[in-house]
């Protein structure tokens, strides 16, 4: 199974070194014990995004929509951080990523009322606004594009999921193996 | 030593009087007029090329002289300008060096381009001769203007298509003065497609040779030849060609997207043809990454890519659910289509299962919960509810096949079979293993008397869930 990964700087062996890190860490904070289904579920989030996140670190910014996955889980964690009240590390995290969050939401309004725009004049793909529409909303960071672009991002974007499921699937076997 | 001549050096009489079908090999001509030149055989070249040589020779030899395969250089007198009187070419030796150098490099680049050697006393043209060399003229000054602008080493391409024009050119006028009507298979070297029948398609050959070379600063001496050329077409063949036609462009440099004939070279058409292209090639792209794409309709092919994308994204949270130090046997049922229920069961680690783990022991609720989120998706979206129960590993299959399934393996197996009897139909959920890794051997049947009761209309009939 771990032959598999031969190329050392592959999309896939990076994402599993990422994501085998982050559960270690996980199983690490939490005791496995816990049996409540609020600490399973939150147990289930914490997993859930340490894979996404890892993909995403993976291809690095490289992608929009890695960008904007990251983007979304470090603005995700400093509200939670700012919820439980920890103001010193959202302070250094603010002054690191305003800059990039106020860009990005900028540029993003931007081009989100452009291509909106756009969409109304151009009306060369009639049908498929629609589910231009939806794969904008599955695909992270995908409403700032146009459909030419989206679909890059979209082939790009089922090639990583693949993957991670991939992985993860092995993951998970392994546990089960137990 | 003497001068390879290119072929473009041959006589127009001599070429006029032969048949161009004959071959589309150059011949080698040797005339007796010729005592200094040299006749090679050639490739298979087109009759442009021929055409091109009758062309030159008369005309321009300054700067073509040099278009040998050997690259002399010591060949600038040599040919003499048949007669000034006809050709007006203004060359001065600085640009004959130019021309020399200019010249040298296309041959070496294009040594594809054999050139066989030719020349000999112009001959005095009949009455077309006039804007024959007038055009001619004006496609020489063109490649000189083109020379000049040092041009030469970027895009010898260019210069070769300067000089297919000048064969097209030629050709069109042998055509006319032959008063055949051949095609003028404009694309010799240029691998410009144009088909057409006589005088138009030769002047849109011509068009397009100019079009595509990058002839900056030469659109008032191409419509010029455009206006001659069109005098001296509609004299000849009566035929109008038509101006401002644009054909389909060639590979080599594609600098710009020609429009196909009879649309406008609108640059917001090309811009939009450009872009269906690009959409077109992303389409093709994904359809290779998702399964099942064998749907020629671009909506049917989008939908599909959605729902992959929806799979995937539901197969990593239930994978994110399900590893959980193998000890707590999770079952999220977290659907967007019904999407309500998460349902939690510990089962305190009794038997770790595989990913898309429902366990049997206390599995009888949790299928139960899978199979009223089928049902409830299936009522919505089948496609859903079909990659639901893909993501977990379930499937359907009809209830005969279940329990014939189920009847063999149970007296292995620890069976726990529930059969209910279906109301209509057929169809059984079938979990298989996750495709991977060890499954438990043991076996269980549930039926899921209570969504068909509950949705009357389901088509699935009696759906039953068995794992294997």
């Amino acid at each position: 199974m771990d032959s598999q990964h031969l190329n050392p700087s592959s999309l896939k062996s990076r994402f599993t070194a990422r994501f085998l890190r982050a559960l270690i860490k996980i199983n690490a904070q939490k005791p496995i014990s816990s049996s409540s289904p609020r600490d399973i579920f939150q147990r289930y989030q914490r997993i859930k995004v340490a894979a996404d996140k890892s993909m995403a670190y993976s291809v690095r910014s490289r992608r929009t929509w890695s960008r904007a996955t990251l983007w979304k889980l470090r603005s995700r964690s400093r509200r939670r951080l700012a919820s439980s009240g920890r103001r010193s590390s959202i302070k250094t995290r603010t002054t690191t990523t305003t800059t990039t969050t106020t860009t990005s939401t900028n540029h993003r309004a931007a081009i989100v009322e452009k291509t909106s725009h756009e969409k109304e004049n151009k009306e060369d793909h009639v049908g498929l606004a629609v589910q231009a529409e939806e794969l904008r909303e599955l695909v992270p960071g995908g409403e700032s594009m146009d459909l030419c672009n989206l679909l890059d991002e979209t082939a790009h974007y089922i090639k990583c999921l693949t993957t991670q499921v991939q992985v993860m699937k092995k993951i998970a076997n392994l546990y089960s193996l137990e | 030593m003497h001068t390879e001549l290119l072929s473009i050096f041959s006589k127009s009489k001599p070429q006029s009087k032969k048949k161009k079908k004959r071959n589309s090999s150059l011949h080698l001509q040797s005339h007796s007029s010729s005592k200094q030149k040299k006749t090679l055989i050639m490739q298979p070249c087109s009759r442009e090329m021929q055409a091109m040589n009758s062309l030159l020779n008369p005309t321009q030899q300054i700067p073509l002289q040099d278009l040998h395969i050997n690259g002399n250089r010591h060949q600038h007198q040599q040919i003499h300008v048949p007669s000034s009187s006809q050709f007006q070419y203004p060359t001065p030796t600085s640009t004959t060096h130019h021309d020399d150098s200019f010249l040298e490099q296309i041959l070496s680049s294009t040594t594809s381009f054999p050139w066989s050697d030719e020349t000999g006393p112009p001959n005095p043209e009949d009455n077309n001769n006039a804007g024959f060399n007038y055009d001619e003229m004006v496609l020489a000054s063109k490649l000189r203007q083109h020379q000049i602008n040092g041009g030469a080493a970027a895009n010898p391409f260019s210069a070769m298509k300067m000089m297919l024009m000048m064969q097209q050119q030629q050709q069109q006028q042998q055509m006319m003065l032959a008063g055949r009507p051949t095609v003028a298979s404009a694309a010799a070297g240029g691998g410009i497609t144009t088909n057409h029948q006589g005088g138009e398609g030769s002047m849109q050959a011509l068009y397009n040779v100019f079009g595509d070379g990058s002839l900056h600063g030469t659109m008032q001496a191409k419509s010029f030849v455009g206006a001659n050329s069109a005098t001296e077409m509609t004299q000849s063949q009566g035929s109008g060609p038509t101006a401002g036609e644009a054909v389909t462009a060639p590979e080599k440099p594609k600098q710009r997207v020609r429009a196909r004939r009879g649309q406008a070279t609108d640059p917001h058409s090309i811009a939009e043809r450009l872009r269906r292209v690009r959409i077109a090639e992303r389409m093709k792209a994904l359809q290779e990454l998702v399964p099942n794409a064998n749907k020629t309709d671009k909506a049917s092919m989008l939908d599909e890519i959605i729902d992959y994308v929806k799979f995937l994204q539901l197969q990593v949270k239930v994978l994110s659910m399900s590893r959980l130090g193998g000890a707590a046997a999770v079952a999220p049922l977290v659907s967007e289509g019904g999407g309500d229920c998460i349902q939690t069961s510990a089962n305190g680690g009794s038997h770790p299962r595989n990913s898309n783990g429902d366990q049997t022991p206390s599995g009888n609720d949790r299928l139960t919960m899978t199979e009223h989120q089928v049902a409830k998706l299936m009522e919505e979206d089948m496609g859903s509810a079909m990659q639901y129960l893909q993501e977990k590993g379930l499937c359907l299959m009809p209830i005969s096949l279940a329990t014939a399934i189920s009847s063999a393996t149970s007296r292995s197996r620890n069976p726990m079979i529930n059969h209910e009897n279906p109301t209509n139909g057929s169809h059984l959920l079938i979990q298989s293993s996750g495709g991977d890794g060890p499954s438990s051997p043991s076996m269980s049947v549930l039926t899921v008397q209570s969504a068909t009761m509950g949705n009357g209309g389901l088509e699935g009939g009696a759906a039953s869930v068995s794992k294997p």
